[in-house]
């Protein structure tokens, strides 16, 4: 079964075995001719699997055995995040959200706490703060602006919003006693983002993808935030980046 | 040897990383200084530790062995992470 989506802008038919990944997405749902057609394959589906038993043992974790029909919202995602950066655009594994419009992203090791610190956001600034995605964010970057919209896939709380804003500042995120946030440059920043961006299997793909994350560098502010999960720190982080 | 098809050499604000596409058995990084990005730079094409080490010498002003040892530690964390082909 077939059905199109609008992610990031962009027009995308997704040709699926199975209902779940057209539920996912449902509030992406829209017409249009569609510059991307992803069609899932049951190979698709298996080498999900293997992907994400691999993670489990590299993890030390017990092996997940996941249903096919959640493999294949990943599937689909890949399939998008593989294709985006001729878009100008890449998926970033972060927690986004926006107050009085502009957007702040947070991103970190999984199990920092990017999701519990942007929930004190949302805490902080009530109906002022949009959740836009919690989890994987689309940027577009823009030669002089960088856009974060949401999209389904948005973690295991399902926190996300199908909007856009232009990015104001990125943060990335640590454990500390202490909340205290500061300026970093693009080389302190690159290591961590070049891990929580996608990284795409195609060597072009991946090339443009490194060009969007210099361009990214170059034109959002960036910070590393040092926080514990009191509600203040949600505060002191605002008034650090809002410049 | 030279650097996989699936491995890309990264230079950015004085930092030089090798960079995996997601197909790559490998998903960390390697990163380094000058002298890193310099010797991924020579490995974009096939050559030999010799040759590397002959074209590092007339690059930069450093013993022979110094610079022989600082072309075999890059190469054996290249070869750590599959990042030849040899």
């Amino acid at each position: 079964m077939t059905d199109t989506y609008r992610f990031a802008d962009t027009v995308v038919a997704v040709d699926a075995l199975y209902p779940a990944v057209h539920a996912y997405c449902s509030a992406y749902r829209c017409t249009g001719t569609p510059a991307l057609t992803v069609r899932i394959t049951q190979a698709d589906i298996d080498a999900e699997r293997r992907k994400s038993a691999d993670e489990d043992r590299a993890e030390g974790r017990p092996v997940h055995a996941f249903a096919d029909d959640y493999l294949e919202t990943l599937a689909v995602y890949r399939k998008i995040a593989e294709w985006m950066p001729q878009r100008d655009t890449v998926l970033l594994h972060g927690s986004a959200v926006a107050v009085d419009g502009a957007a702040y992203l947070f991103t970190a090791k999984s199990g920092t706490g990017k999701s519990t610190h942007t929930a004190l956001w949302q805490a902080a600034f009530g109906s002022r703060a949009v959740m836009i995605n919690d989890d994987k964010p689309l940027l577009r970057i823009a030669p002089d602006s960088v856009t974060v919209f949401g999209t389904p896939w948005d973690g295991k709380h399902r926190r996300s919003s199908n909007c856009a804003a232009p990015l104001h500042a990125m943060c990335i995120l640590e454990r500390a006693a202490q909340t205290q946030v500061v300026p970093i440059s693009a080389s302190q920043a690159m290591p961590l983002l070049l891990q929580q961006v996608y990284r795409p299997a195609d060597p072009v793909a991946l090339a443009a993808t490194l060009r969007l994350l210099d361009r990214l560098t170059q034109t959002v502010p960036l910070y590393r935030m040092g926080c514990n999960m009191a509600p203040s720190a949600a505060e002191i982080a605002y008034e650090a980046m809002k410049g | 040897m030279k650097l996989k098809q699936e491995f890309i050499a990264y230079d950015t604000d004085g930092l030089s990383m090798l960079v995996p596409t997601g197909s790559a058995g490998f998903a960390g990084l390697v990163q380094g200084n000058r002298t890193l990005g310099v010797i991924l730079s020579l490995l974009q094409s096939e050559t030999t530790e010799a040759e590397v080490v002959a074209a590092m010498l007339a690059r930069f002003d450093a013993p022979e062995d110094v610079i022989a040892r600082d072309v075999r530690r890059v190469i054996d964390a290249l070869r750590g992470v599959g990042a030849l082909d040899e």
